[in-house]
């Protein structure tokens, strides 16, 4: 009834591989270990559940087939009829009703063997009994075998039939065969129905859909119709005639002008008026094929009184030829309308209308005014529209621009710039300058706000902002500052001299070096002070100096104390010592004592300082914690 | 084309040149040479880094605000090429930029010259405390002294005349 899915009917399987398919079944999924000695009731549920097993499966898959296959009484008599023609009504209807009775005889045998197996008392007993009840369930359905195998063939050949939806617009092609009906749909839609020079080379129904006026049509292909009565027609004809019968379509009744399919205009005028009471309310149309070969004008006397006499029946003949495709159009579009108005005029008489009548309502504006108020159709459209109808050149393409400059061609996107002067299109534009973006100071006041900010530059200018201060220094501050840096340098100076001391060395005392004369001057003519003439200062007078010769007097007690002690004492170094020679042997011997003193770096005889140059915990050990840089 | 500014120091970045890094929030950033880079990876501060220029107007060393300043502006809205823009505001440009740089060395000299006067004070000081480096204190006393006597004989001998 509702989706004519024959596809999905499930495969039928032959009556052999049925058997072993549900033996091995029940061989797999039942419990296989079973022992003499177990307690009987375990026994017997173990054959009992073999026996149910092989019966449930046996039930399921003969109901599926059964339900599969389509009840002839429920379906479409379109294809309730297609299905008689091509497969026998009663055939079909004994073969399931003997998968039915299969059935149920299946179901008896495993009732009443359940039943006995009540009453077996050993487990050779049950065996057997299960044995027994898998034998005659098995037998029953070898009988079946005929009937599995062509309902098998039936689901085969019934998954191949085309979809064709009864209740659609349709168009149904007829006429006889060799005329030309393959070819027109192959034509009209993208069916690819086969087309060849001798007769019956389509043999079943074809189906092919085209679209006109956003809607899907149908177009079904018919094998050819032969002049005979109707108990005559073999299966494929009837094929044709059951299409004929049960479609609501519009009916295109093809006829050959050129005769080339071997039967005269008079004959499939015949044929024509032996199936009229088939187009009985539907739309017709006949179609003068071949017209390329022989138009009508060119028929002889009869052949065209034969044609208008069917054009004055009311019937519309169009001439057309699939190969010029000339008319198809217009058969089509004629068709169509035909049966679409004729549809419209089914369903106005039908009694579903007034439901969906009463629910819409048009609504029409009144009129306000005189005022005319056309639909605007803006000038591009219609310039579009008349440009679609003529063949206007096509703009030029970048394609072909390049292709016709070769080399030379560039892309130049530049020249689609939307620009306020369109000249400027060409200009190379300058982005930086000097480690500036240009188009950081892109500004449609920048020339304003130039002006402002050089007003404001000359303002300031003239306040004297800019003006370089010359610092007029008077001459004490040039002084002072001559005077700082003089004073700057010298504790410079000072600083180096100090740092160049010898601090780790012996710390002489001040007096120990000499000081010369010469720089004593110096120094102190530098710091400003008058060092002329100091001959007789007491730096320059040499107060007990070394005297060449001195003569040994005797001792005399000097006369007063105080005389004697003003008189100057001679130093140390020059008392009892005689001459020269032996003060300065006197003084190498002293030097020489002290070599080796001064050599061990001893501060004086007393010093028996022991050091320690190689201290034990510093020479002693392995390396622990600390670096290795060095080895 | 587009002259960036390095994010850590300021300077151009011209194309081709240095490195630009973008982060999970689509921040982008420019660095104009490893330096920076490896100073931004290490989490610096450009404020807080001496060299920078970020640095250098955070702390008053440069002129932040200024008319001229104003001219140079990254903007969003893009404006339609025009010659006679273009060429108004290149000649524009040039002046703007003299303007800029006078406006900036005078702000730099204004603030060096607060030093003059430190340096004149401490010159002063300097002196006070160490011209005995150079001067001895009794530099010219013994020939005032001479002078002095030699003034005092003089009115001695006028008197006695």
């Amino acid at each position: 009834m509702a989706l004519y899915n024959f596809k999905k009917i499930m495969v039928v399987p032959t009556a052999k591989d049925f058997i072993d398919l549900t033996l091995s079944k029940t061989q797999r999924k039942t419990p296989t270990v079973v022992h003499k000695h177990y307690q009987i009731h375990r026994i017997r549920h173990f054959y009992m559940r073999k026996v149910k097993f092989t019966q449930q499966n046996y039930h399921d898959r003969l109901s599926q087939i059964l339900t599969d296959f389509p009840k002839l009484d429920d379906i479409h008599p379109f294809y309730a009829d297609l299905m008689n023609v091509l497969y026998d009504k009663d055939h079909y209807k004994l073969a399931l009703g003997q998968i039915n009775i299969a059935k149920n005889l299946i179901d008896n045998v495993a009732k009443d063997y359940v039943r006995l197996m009540k009453y077996g008392d050993s487990l050779y007993r049950c065996k057997q009994l299960k044995r027994a009840a898998l034998g005659r369930m098995c037998t029953i359905l070898k009988r079946q075998k005929q009937s599995l195998e062509y309902l098998e063939q039936v689901r085969q050949h019934l998954s191949r039939l085309p979809t064709i939806d009864p209740n659609t617009r349709t168009l149904l092609l007829c006429g006889y065969p060799n005329v030309g009906k393959s070819s027109f749909i192959n034509k009209v839609t993208r069916a690819d129905v086969e087309v060849q020079p001798y007769a019956f080379t389509t043999k079943s129904l074809f189906v092919g859909h085209m679209d006109y006026k956003y809607l899907r049509w149908q177009v079904v292909d018919t094998p050819g119709i032969l002049d005979h009565p109707l108990e005559e027609r073999n299966t494929i004809e009837m094929q044709a005639i059951t299409a004929l019968a049960h479609l609501r379509a519009a009916v295109l009744y093809i006829m050959d002008l050129s005769e080339q399919c071997g039967h005269t205009l008079s004959q499939q005028l015949e044929l024509f008026n032996n199936i009229r009471p088939l187009f009985a309310n539907k739309p017709l149309i006949v179609m003068a094929n071949k017209c390329d070969v022989r138009k009508i004008s060119e028929l002889s006397e009869e052949n065209q009184k034969i044609i208008s006499d069917l054009i004055a029946e009311e019937i519309t003949v169009i001439e057309t030829s699939s190969l010029t495709e000339e008319g198809v159009m217009l058969v089509k579009t004629e068709a169509c309308d035909q049966l679409l108005a004729h549809r419209v005029d089914s369903k106005m008489k039908g009694k579903k209308v007034h439901d969906v009548l009463n629910r819409l309502h048009l609504a029409m504006p009144n009129k306000r005014d005189q005022k005319e108020r056309p639909p605007f159709i803006p000038d591009g459209a219609l310039v579009r529209k008349k440009a679609m109808e003529t063949d206007a050149p096509k703009r030029k393409l970048e394609r072909d621009l390049e292709v016709e400059l070769g080399d030379d061609y560039t892309l130049d996107l530049q020249k689609y710039w939307d620009l306020m002067n369109p000249d400027e299109r060409q200009d190379r534009v300058p982005e930086i300058w000097e480690g500036h973006n240009i188009a950081d100071y892109i500004d449609p006041e920048i020339m304003k706000r130039l002006e402002d900010l050089e007003r404001e530059e000359e303002l300031r200018e003239k306040a004297g902002e800019y003006d370089s201060e010359e610092e007029t220094e008077d001459e004490e501050m040039q002084e002072i500052r001559q005077l700082a840096n003089q004073i700057r340098e010298k504790r410079k100076l000072k600083i180096l001299e100090s740092r160049e001391k010898d601090t780790k060395g012996p710390r002489m005392p001040r007096t120990a070096k000499k000081v010369e004369r010469g720089t004593l001057e110096k120094d102190m003519s530098d710091l400003g002070l008058d060092m002329t003439d100091k001959d007789d200062s007491h730096y320059a007078r040499r107060s007990r100096s070394l005297v060449r010769k001195r003569k040994r007097e005797v001792s005399a007690p000097p006369t007063s104390r105080t005389r004697s002690q003003s008189a100057s004492r001679p130093p140390r170094d020059q008392s009892g010592v005689r001459d020269v020679k032996m003060f300065k042997k006197a003084k190498l011997m002293m030097k020489n004592s002290q070599k080796e003193m001064n050599r061990q770096g001893k501060k004086g005889e007393a010093d028996r300082h022991v050091f320690d140059l190689k201290p034990k915990h510093l020479f002693s050990g392995k390396r622990k914690s600390g670096s290795t840089s060095r080895r | 084309m587009r002259i960036e500014k390095c994010y850590f120091c300021s300077a151009p970045v011209y194309p081709g040149h240095g490195m630009a890094f973008v982060r999970n929030d689509c921040k982008v950033f420019q660095f104009c040479r490893s330096k920076c880079h490896k100073s931004f990876k290490k989490k610096r501060n450009p404020r807080k880094t001496r060299w920078t220029k970020s640095f250098r107007k955070a702390s008053g060393k440069e002129l932040t605000v200024d008319n001229s300043l104003e001219f140079e502006k990254r903007r969003n809205i893009p404006v339609k090429y025009n010659r006679e823009l273009w060429s108004k505001t290149v000649v524009a440009m040039k002046k703007v930029e003299a303007i800029k740089q006078k406006r900036q060395a005078r702000f730099i000299m204004n603030r060096l010259k607060k030093c003059k006067e430190l340096e004149k004070a401490a010159d002063i000081t300097e002196i006070k405390k160490n011209i005995h480096l150079i001067k001895a204190p009794h530099a010219g006393q013994a020939k005032q002294l001479e002078d002095k006597m030699v003034q005092k004989l003089a009115e001695d001998v006028e008197m006695d005349e």
